[in-house]
């Protein structure tokens, strides 16, 4: 029967023009997506997450079409408090955030008709000791063209690698390490946060809420806001396990916490994205995060405006408590 | 006919497709080895006419998505066949104006069959409207299962990767659109080989 199927379909003539014109799409759009040092870094990210067993995704199943349901995003939120709750508090000498990020230069720089946006990649840390003494690390990656007309046109103005003026370079730069004076490296809304207030924090959705919604409060506090605070709890301070359960299961209430449904962040790891929109001095800005429910931590964060371009994104490398000392960020593997 | 030009994954595919991860242009690599194959079969599922825009978007798709590429859950030939089919669904219409096509007319006759297929052709011909038509009222998702067997000749198992449905799944699909083409053409029929019909 099968045989009977093939000869009514017959054998279509092969179409080598048709072949030239795809490959050319496939070749804009792989120029478009060059961004070298960030890719790089990325891919070395990827190997290292292999190796430590993170698992990535399998074949999507194609369903555009299907909105993932409010109740998953809620019990997903859920399901990733009952992890968080069982985390180590204070597990180490000192907790350590460490990640990649890409941030876009905020000036449009170049001349006349070759105008384009940079955008920098960096490794950057945290450290904090138990005494609440603060760290920051930093390694630049080297800018490059924010996207492929970007590229374009910083091309045709002579492919510059630094600019007069402006503190940037394309070339990658040596990690760096700096005690922060005063011991405070967190923040919330714009408002500085010391250890001993995270420490303190509610450990109930409700009462949580309500004590970030207070904190924000002088700035205006809109929901997305208060999203933004709550998830910050998350991943960017070391927030004991029971105030982070109650960040999540609080998270899970906000009607304005929207989830995408399954997706992989830059360097292909898997997780559950949610998205919220806040107002920021710029304006509306929408940031979406990607949770790995398995352990529920938070992978990574992308900030864009308007949905049209990644202002920012940042992929968490490592996030908790360590019996490392702090030192100077090293270039991920994989960058030259 | 010739049904397969590939009759299993290239050695190191998945390298590559971890490899343009790096650098992005290496994925040209996977694209030359699978263009014919896979615009092939969109070719004979929408006509020659409607198989470009897919065609591309099954290879951008690919490329954009490769990041999410599992090399122990399907090859990157069967990981392509299930983009492409899922493509292919959304252009229903075009699908079964295309079977109904080829019920009136056969495939196109630029292209000539194999000499010794000739006679067998010959004496199919006569089935082609019911054949067509019998396709035409499959459901979409048993069809689908039919010609990954047909025409792009995957396995039971590589079928529930390259769908993402589950092995048995893949069976029971199968067995029912071999149930309805025969059905429709009638048990008597001399062309219908009863073993394979049992095979699903």
């Amino acid at each position: 029967m099968d045989e009977l199927v093939r000869e009514l379909y017959g054998e279509p003539a092969p179409d080598p023009a048709l072949k030239t014109r795809v490959g050319a799409l496939l070749e804009a759009e792989a120029r478009r997506r060059l961004r070298r040092p960030w890719s790089m870094a990325v891919a070395g990210l990827a190997a290292a997450a292999v190796v430590a067993g993170v698992v990535l995704a399998g074949v999507a199943a194609e369903s555009p079409d299907e909105a993932p349901g409010v109740e998953s995003g809620r019990s997903i939120l859920l399901a990733a408090a009952i992890t968080a709750e069982s985390g180590t508090a204070d597990a180490g000498a000192y907790w350590r955030v460490r990640k990649l990020v890409r941030e876009r230069y905020p000036e449009m720089l170049g001349s006349g008709q070759n105008r384009y946006w940079m955008a920098e990649s960096r490794v950057a840390e945290q450290w904090m000791s138990r005494s609440g003494k603060v760290w920051a690390g930093s390694a630049e990656l080297g800018a490059t063209p924010a996207g492929r007309a970007d590229e374009e046109a910083w091309r045709r103005d002579g492919s510059p690698v630094r600019w007069p003026g402006h503190r940037l370079s394309t070339s990658a730069g040596k990690g760096t390490l700096e005690a922060v004076p005063g011991g405070v490296a967190f923040s919330m809304a714009g408002k500085s946060m010391t250890f001993a207030r995270i420490r303190a924090l509610a450990t109930d959705p409700v009462g949580l809420r309500a004590e970030v919604e207070e904190i924000v409060s002088s700035t205006g506090a809109d929901d997305g806001l208060v999203a933004d605070a709550l998830s910050g709890l998350l991943w960017s301070k070391p927030s004991p396990p029971d105030v982070r359960a109650a960040a999540y299961r609080a998270l899970a209430e906000l009607p304005e916490v929207r989830y995408l449904g399954q997706r992989a962040d830059e360097s292909g790891r898997v997780g559950a994205a949610f998205t919220f929109t806040l107002r920021e001095p710029i304006g509306l800005v929408r940031r979406t995060l990607i949770i790995d429910t398995g352990s529920s931590q938070v992978l990574s964060s992308v900030t864009d405006a308007a949905g049209v371009r990644d202002d920012q994104v940042e992929l968490v490398l490592e996030a908790g408590w360590t019996n490392e000392k702090p030192t100077a960020p090293d270039l991920p593997p994989g960058t030259p | 006919m010739t049904t397969v030009s590939w009759a299993g994954p290239l050695a190191g595919d998945a390298e590559v497709v971890r490899g343009s991860l790096v650098e992005s242009e290496r994925f040209s690599v996977i694209f030359d080895a699978y263009f014919g194959e896979i615009h092939r079969y969109v070719a004979q599922r929408l006509g020659a006419d409607s198989a470009e825009d897919v065609v591309a978007e099954t290879f951008l798709t690919a490329f954009r998505k490769r990041t999410r590429y599992d090399p122990s859950r399907a090859s990157v030939r069967v990981w392509l066949y299930g983009i492409a089919t899922n493509l292919i669904r959304r252009h229903h219409r075009t699908e079964l104006r295309t079977l109904r096509a080829l019920g009136r007319h056969g495939p196109d006759p630029d292209v000539p069959g194999h000499e010794d297929e000739v006679s067998a052709q010959v004496s199919a011909q006569s089935l082609r409207p019911s054949i067509a038509a019998a396709l035409a009222g499959l459901h979409q998702r048993d069809r689908d299962v039919l010609l990954l067997v047909a025409l792009a000749d995957l396995s039971h198992e590589e079928i529930a990767s390259a769908l993402g449905i589950p092995y048995g799944t893949v069976g029971s699909r199968l067995s029912r659109a071999r149930r309805k083409l025969r059905a429709v053409l009638g048990e008597s029929n001399p062309m219908l080989d009863p073993e394979e019909a049992g095979r699903g």
